[in-house]
């Protein structure tokens, strides 16, 4: 007779193999990251300039990279993404604070075609001043619909205390899209982009011949600067609250400045990290959510940027439990500076990222996508081993150690919206 | 090609094996055969509801999170208008761990009154983060019922109205599970790098002793044929004008499906469509506009949807917009527009395939619709579609008697 209450014995995953893309130089200090072993007809080409919201005015990173394919002397924006549609292909680009990557989707016969595209697009970019204006009006309609919400809202408030005086710190008002000046888009597009290519990443079982071409390519627009990103950013401690009519939620966001994976304490406090907040079973989830039911999630997580990181924690509950929830919070971090994590709590944890990581292993793209995550900072695919390391040796000790030195309510900032 | 095994135990329960031997990971997944459209008028938001209460311990094991999180996995699921689908994915060593947490619930679920005072609770906050506390959220709670005035199509998954998930009763609870939930009314699809005869052995021994049950007959009232235009305005405190042009198009096993799911790529998919084309870049009246079907099991919707620019009126969008479709029914698109859409079609095929969970997922789905073969099948139907299709597909669906408006006028442009 089968024992339903009994559970199959858990076996432990002994090694996860890491895979290395190849890496060609394209310039000097650009280089081309390449995972060939990909088992289908699928590719990946993504391209990294040093064009972030930190390296212009309000808003110019944001528009710049909106207007990448919006046509040149020869060619409308309707024939250039008609081209690429032809080709099977799906373009996408986005911006972070630190820089902008541009990202192309196809099949792998169609990478050359593809790119070959958008090179002239971006090359010859005229920015059209229809296109600029119909860019603004589009931007400032999703603008105002955001700033309905209490999620941007609670969002936008906590990057501005959390990065306080630092250009981090700066967020987009809707002034920002009256002084748009098509001058400053167009200096902004020529330093950051054609002279601003930082790393090339390409997924897909492609031909040398095929790496070499696309080299040749973007070749010209490799970057020979070197941008400086700040170090020393320290948060506002202390709350503050914004009203939105009418919300029947309220968005509530804590956290500090942290660091990323190049400091000491890094490997650990993920562990400590995840049993806080960044699991289904974490202590957040299990009483705020699970138990008290005030909200349909909550969670934390450690964000890097390069020289620095912070941690976070983010959730929307009803409006009149906002309160409950901000002392919850502060119980659970009390219990884990005061409380030892029980073992099998702990061996949870442990066993839980051991699978996370290799989910994060499995493919080529996950696999590029884990690598591109440490190559920043100038770490190898051996900081996973560091990683699986930390969890072997985790103590509940050393949990509580890095709760009491990293999770004080008082350094935190703390903001709500709704 | 995606390869697949079957085999069905003798309590009805249907089993797919997908072999993946690139992979570290398994994948388990479940579908059960029931949906919103399965709920009555007076209880709705309860198939979701429900799909909650399935994490909240089982008849033998108090906690479904914990243990499989113990063997490294992680789970999830979602809830549709017309089936409830569950997986886990965690490393292949462990998949017993999956087979046991998953075939003791599809057994008995624990019932405990904590889980559904928390889970109401929990569902109710999703309900306001998402269709209540968002611009544009409720419009989908609006819209249903517009387009359907019959069919159970006309409530959303989340519910009708809170009050519905306030009120759900334990025998409520209980009632559904002894009705939906049982091997006959489920499709189980393992995908990993195992071997089929083992798979057999381990499905047995997990699922083998699980009672058969009857699969519940599905009588659903018909949609009437839809004979006027139908339009309804709201108000709200949003910055812009939003439109919503819901046309009824075919059920899903059917070749109109997929013929008007062509259709949808001409009209809206992406930068080079038709609507985006004329009016965004060439008329300048929208900011937004896309065009999507909603992949239903039963009679869908085609959907035309997007934004207004500052200063246009409905009107004038309206008029513009019925111009364009009738070219649609005028003439047959181009074989290079054709070509165009299919080459967007296979490249994502390609990319949704490549994803271990995807396959296994789609295999499910696939194996409710008649045969989890159909994977493979569905790209040659969408070769053999021709511009006449696309035509008369348009010419079918894309008229004002078959078609439901929902517009959403900001406060501040409201006269």
């Amino acid at each position: 007779m089968l024992n339903r209450t009994i559970s199959p014995e858990v076996k432990q995953i002994d090694k996860i193999d890491f895979v290395k893309p190849q890496i060609f130089d394209i310039s000097k200090d650009v280089k081309l990251f390449f995972m060939k072993e990909v088992p289908n007809e699928t590719a990946r080409l993504d391209l990294y300039f040093d064009a972030g919201t930190i390296n212009g005015d309000t808003g110019i990173a944001s528009f710049v990279n909106g207007m990448l394919l919006s046509g040149t002397d020869e060619k409308t924006s309707t024939q250039i993404n008609n081209e690429i549609d032809e080709l099977g292909g799906f373009f996408e680009s986005g911006v972070s604070n630190e820089n902008a990557v541009v990202t192309m989707y196809s099949l792998r016969e169609n990478v050359l075609p593809i790119l070959k595209v958008m090179t002239n697009a971006i090359q010859n970019l005229v920015f059209h001043q229809h296109e600029v204006e119909e860019l603004v009006n589009d931007r400032r309609q999703k603008f105002k619909t955001s700033m309905e919400k209490v999620s941007f809202l609670a969002q936008r408030a906590f990057q501005q205390r959390l990065f306080s005086e630092s250009i981090y710190g700066r967020v987009t008002n809707e002034s920002d899209f009256d002084t748009i000046s098509t001058d400053s888009l167009k200096h902004f597009f020529k330093k950051n982009y054609l002279n601003g290519l930082t790393k090339v990443v390409v997924v897909g079982d492609l031909t040398q011949d095929e790496i070499d071409e696309i080299i040749d390519l973007i070749g010209s627009w490799a970057s020979n600067t070197t941008t400086e990103f700040e170090k020393n950013i320290k948060n506002l401690k202390g709350y503050s609250h914004l009203v939105k009519d009418g919300a029947v939620q309220t968005a509530i966001r804590v956290g500090r400045m942290l660091f990323n994976k190049t400091h000491e304490d890094y490997n650990d406090f993920l562990i400590l990290n995840t049993i806080f907040g960044d699991y289904f079973g974490s202590r957040l989830m299990s009483n705020i959510r699970e138990d008290k039911g005030y909200t349909y999630g909550i969670g934390t997580m450690v964000a890097e940027l390069h020289n620095v990181g912070y941690f976070i924690i983010a959730t929307e509950v009803g409006k009149d439990v906002k309160d409950a929830t901000m002392l919850e919070i502060q119980h659970e971090i009390t219990r884990l500076q005061t409380e030892l994590v029980g073992d099998d709590e702990l061996n949870l944890v442990k066993n839980y990222l051991m699978g996370q990581l290799l989910k994060s292993a499995d493919g080529p793209y996950s696999m590029t996508d884990l690598y591109m995550s440490v190559e920043p900072y100038g770490l190898d695919l051996d900081f996973y081993n560091t990683s699986i390391d930390s969890l072997n040796n985790i103590t509940p000790e050393r949990i509580q150690e890095l709760a009491i030195k990293y999770l004080n309510w008082n350094d935190m900032t703390v903001v709500s919206a709704g | 090609m995606i390869h697949f095994e079957r085999f069905k135990l003798d309590n009805g329960l249907t089993v797919l094996f997908h072999k993946d031997v690139t992979t570290p990971l398994a994948v388990v997944n479940t579908l059960y055969d029931v949906g919103a459209r399965d709920e009555s008028e007076e209880k709705t938001g309860f198939a979701h509801l429900f799909e909650h209460l399935m994490f909240g311990g089982s008849v033998n094991i108090p906690d479904f999170d914990a243990p499989l999180q113990m063997a490294g996995g992680e789970s999830n699921a979602f809830t549709s208008n017309d089936i409830t689908n569950y997986y886990n994915i965690l490393p292949a060593k462990n998949l017993e761990t999956a087979l046991w947490l998953e075939s003791d619930r599809m057994l008995s679920l624990g019932f405990t009154t904590k889980s559904l005072e928390v889970q109401r609770n929990v569902v109710i906050e999703e309900f306001k983060q998402r269709y209540l506390n968002q611009p544009y959220g409720d419009v989908w709670l609006k819209l249903r019922p517009l387009a359907y005035h019959v069919h159970p199509y006309k409530w959303a998954t989340i519910g009708k109205v809170i009050k519905h998930i306030e009120d759900a009763k334990m025998e409520d609870v209980k009632a559904f599970f002894h009705k939906h939930y049982n091997p006959a009314n489920a499709i189980l699809c393992i995908a990993g790098n195992f071997e089929f005869e083992n798979i057999k052995t381990i499905v047995t021994k997990w699922y083998g002793d699980i009672p058969g049950g009857i699969k519940p007959a599905r009588i659903l009232p018909a949609e009437p044929e839809q004979e006027e235009l139908r339009e309804e305005i709201i108000e709200r405190n949003v910055p812009t004008d939003a439109f919503y042009y819901a046309f009824k198009m075919s059920e899903r096993r059917n070749e109109m499906y997929y013929m008007a799911d062509v259709l949808s790529d001409a009209l809206g998919r992406d930068k080079s469509s038709r609507l985006y084309i004329s009016l965004k870049k060439e008329q300048k009246l929208a900011s937004e506009i896309g065009a999507y079907i909603t992949g239903s099991l039963d009679n869908g919707l085609l959907v035309i949807s997007g934004k207004l620019n500052d200063g246009v009126s409905f009107e004038t969008f309206d008029k513009a917009l019925w111009k364009e479709l009738k070219k649609l029914e005028e003439h047959p698109i181009s074989d290079k527009e054709l070509a165009r859409l299919m080459i967007k079609m296979h490249t994502s095929k390609e990319f949704q395939d490549q994803g271990l969970l995807n396959r296994a997922m789609n295999l499910c789905q696939f194996e409710l619709l008649g045969d989890a073969n159909g994977i493979n099948e569905e790209h040659e139907i969408y070769k053999a579609i021709k511009p006449s299709h696309i035509q008369e597909t348009a010419i079918h669906i894309l008229k004002p008697t078959n078609c439901s408006i929902l517009k959403v006028k900001a406060t501040q442009n409201a006269e």
